[in-house]
């Protein structure tokens, strides 16, 4: 059964080159006022946050949507749950829906736990009696049943969250709308939201889902729906969307800052860009003692090519290093071929790091290079393994960007010594 | 009398939900489109939203005391200083007469009633700007924001009457003559005081959403709500303005809607004034008017509104 049908859903939004200058006549703007359309002297320009949009969810799904900033997905959420009008299209849906447009939307700090929940089921159209018989499951599954009595500004926004969260799912939806809000709760929380979603799920509640955390949208949405500057780009099965839409956030950073930058070209295509330990398996972050390898897999489809490697290693936006290959390396055959940068132990600190891999390749009788350049390829975290004695010691010893564990040594000067 | 209105809604509340209780709401079936929805249902939506109200109208009243220092006494002293100059200037320098009544305790009451449709406009017009960021977070009738926001202006108006109440016993200790009138007449004043709220809410209905395309509506509404308040009869009885008007020229102060609701306040609370049939009917019927061009106003410009916020 379709819980949710969406047909040519548009959002268009008016912007006014001239806002706040008040030189036109009131009685203008009045006249425009009511129709919703835009003052009629003003210079103005459409922009369509969302466009065409079709989809339909059976119940039961869990939908995620994923997408750049600005694809529109909270768009289509707030339409879905009507804060906004939609410009074109329609929406038909059955049952009871309830959004978690963002962290608190509907509660009032001054009012304790208890009021806030009524409030919040009043806002969402459901009766007080109804509302009264799950406040203890609410309060249970948010684990704030000790602070019932505090108002909300006292809580965290990790209490504020389980409490948002536990009063959506508990007020019998049919369809959540989720917003990004499930990244402020502490791992275990985020856990127990996203079991519960799924369990839900398998009740017949339709989730939309909007996350960033792709590890999160693969394991629990069974389909996830890939937007893209107010479109559909793709939907249908989660590993296939992922995949795809991580590669293209690649290739489109390429394009959009370079035109040399791509992953494939006529000679060759870069397949993946991992961080591995010695033992060659993959790792996600960095132990600070261990030697680790940036690990490039390209494929080449023609013979007698070289390739030169090179490595953009930054942090916090700012480029610690670049390096490359000293010299072309020979690829006489067509194949698949892995390209290893070792990054020495004790070299970059406990930060996270993000690199961006180039491989040059040559034709073997000429002089052009064909560069494929993949931005931001990959990003990892580096971590400490020793536990400091004290908490601040060892930590203040090598502090930067990069910490590199230099040789010391210290000796008496020989014609000191009689002086 | 907020106790009882909270009584009220709660009780009737927990009744309709015993009564949907049986109703299955599983397989209701929702559209969402962009024509824009019709009054009636509207009403609808706007009637099963209504316990929100008491909510919104709280975090009013309570967002109105709450920075004040002086508390509670500041409370008192905010809408007593501009009626203490105005006895002043007024009563006492420039003897602008009060059917046969201490010039204090007649602009007390026809201030205490003024002050429900004064403030409740300039607070109404505020209120989609107020509640900005949950309108744009969560869904419920967007009506429900201007309508919650007379709530401060009626408990200005308790504080008023116990001002009021407090004067006419000052005035039977000092002179024997208590002024207030208890009897049914009293009802007629608890309707002057509804229909001023509702003529808020009304004008309201119309500023509130010019407000959020020209922010300054807010502050011109104030400029415009004091030129509004010299053409009411507050600091002057209405007899004295019919005097000075020739005959054909008695209909002007009845284009003014909040006339005869000040005047059947003060026949309602002190027994004076010039109530005629004909002027509360008038009264009455552009007051609707305003609301019902209000509430078609609001409805058409909502989405774009919202937007707007």
């Amino acid at each position: 059964m379709d819980s949710l049908v969406a047909e040519g859903l548009g959002k268009c939004y008016v912007l006014s080159r001239e806002e706040g200058k008040s030189s036109r006549s009131l009685w203008r703007r009045l006249r425009a006022a009511p129709r919703g359309d835009a003052d009629p002297a003003s210079k103005t320009r459409e922009f369509w946050a969302l466009r065409d949009v079709g989809f339909r969810v059976e119940s039961g799904t869990i939908l995620g949507v994923i997408g750049p900033n600005g694809a529109g997905k909270t768009t289509l959420l707030k339409i879905l749950a009507r804060v906004i009008t939609p410009t074109t299209g329609r929406v038909v849906g059955v049952g009871r829906v309830v959004s978690l447009l963002e962290l608190g939307a509907g509660f009032d700090p001054d009012l304790p736990a208890h009021d806030n929940i009524l409030m919040n089921a009043a806002i969402l159209g459901i009766p007080r009696l109804e509302a009264q018989r799950r406040i203890k499951e609410i309060l249970e599954f948010a684990e704030v049943e000790q602070f019932v009595g505090s108002p909300l500004r006292h809580y965290s926004s990790g209490m504020y969250l389980r409490l948002a969260f536990s009063v959506a799912i508990h007020m019998n939806p049919q369809i959540l709308l989720a917003d990004e809000i499930l990244a402020v709760g502490d791992q275990a929380f985020q856990e127990r939201c996203l079991q519960k979603v799924v369990e839900l799920g398998r009740d017949g509640l339709t989730v939309l889902f909007v996350s960033h955390d792709m590890d999160a949208i693969m394991r629990i949405c069974n389909r996830v729906m890939w937007l893209h500057q107010g479109a559909i780009r793709k939907l249908g099965d989660p590993e296939e969307v992922v995949d795809e839409y991580q590669n293209a956030i690649w290739s489109q950073a390429d394009i959009a800052q370079s035109e040399r930058g791509r992953r494939a070209n006529r000679f060759a295509e870069v397949l993946s860009v991992r961080l591995v330990s010695s033992s060659g398996k993959d790792i996600g972050g960095a132990p600070v003692s261990e030697d680790v390898f940036i690990k490039t897999r390209f494929r080449t489809s023609k013979p007698s090519l070289s390739v030169k490697c090179a490595l953009d290693l930054s942090t916090k936006g700012q480029l610690i290093f670049r390096t490359a290959d000293t010299e072309a390396r020979p690829l006489p055959q067509p194949g698949i071929y892995e390209a290893l940068a070792k990054i020495p132990r004790d070299l970059l600190a406990e930060l996270p790091y993000v690199a961006t891999v180039g491989c040059i390749f040559k034709r073997d009788n000429e002089t052009k290079e064909y560069p494929l350049l993949m931005y931001n390829a990959l990003s990892f975290l580096v971590y400490g393994t020793e536990t400091p004695e004290t908490p601040t010691s060892g930590r203040l010893d090598r502090v930067g960007f990069i910490a590199p564990r230099l040789e010391w040594t210290v000796r008496q000067e020989a014609y000191a010594a009689g002086a | 009398m907020l106790l009882a209105l909270r009584r009220w809604l709660g009780l009737s509340a927990s009744v309709v939900a015993e009564a949907d209780g049986g109703v299955d709401r599983k397989s209701q079936k929702w559209v969402i489109e962009p024509a824009r929805v019709g009054l009636i249902a509207r009403a609808e939506e706007l009637w099963r939203y209504r316990r929100i109200l008491w909510f919104f109208a709280s975090r009013r009243i309570k967002e109105r005391y709450e920075d004040a220092t002086l508390g509670r006494f500041w409370m008192f002293v905010q809408p007593l200083a501009p009626i203490l100059i105005s006895t002043l200037i007024f009563g006492s320098m420039l003897e602008v007469p009060s059917d046969g009544i201490p010039y204090f305790l007649f602009i007390l009451t026809g201030s205490s009633c003024w002050r429900i449709f004064d403030r409740g406009v300039q607070r109404v017009t505020r209120s989609l700007d107020q509640n900005r960021s949950l309108i744009k977070k969560v869904y419920f009738p967007r009506l429900i924001a201007p309508i919650s926001s007379v709530a401060p202006a009626l408990t200005e108006f308790g504080v008023l009457f116990t001002l009021l109440v407090a004067t006419c016993i000052y005035y039977f200790v000092k002179d024997g003559i208590f002024y207030l009138r208890l009897g049914p007449q009293l009802l007629v004043a608890v309707l002057a005081v509804a229909m001023a709220a509702f003529l808020s809410v009304s004008v309201g209905l119309w500023t509130s959403v010019m407000q959020i395309r020209h922010k300054d509506v807010q502050f011109s509404i104030r400029y415009f709500m004091q030129l509004w308040y010299y053409v009411t009869p507050v600091i002057f009885p209405l007899s004295e303005l019919l005097k000075m008007l020739p005959p054909e020229l008695h209909f002007v102060p009845y284009l003014n809607p909040m006339s005869p609701v000040v005047e059947m306040y003060k026949w309602g609370v002190l027994g004076i004034g010039h109530v005629s049939g004909v002027g509360v009917l008038v009264g009455v019927l552009m007051t609707l008017a305003i609301f019902g061009s209000g509430v078609v106003y609001f409805n058409r410009s909502e989405a774009a509104s919202v937007d707007r916020l």
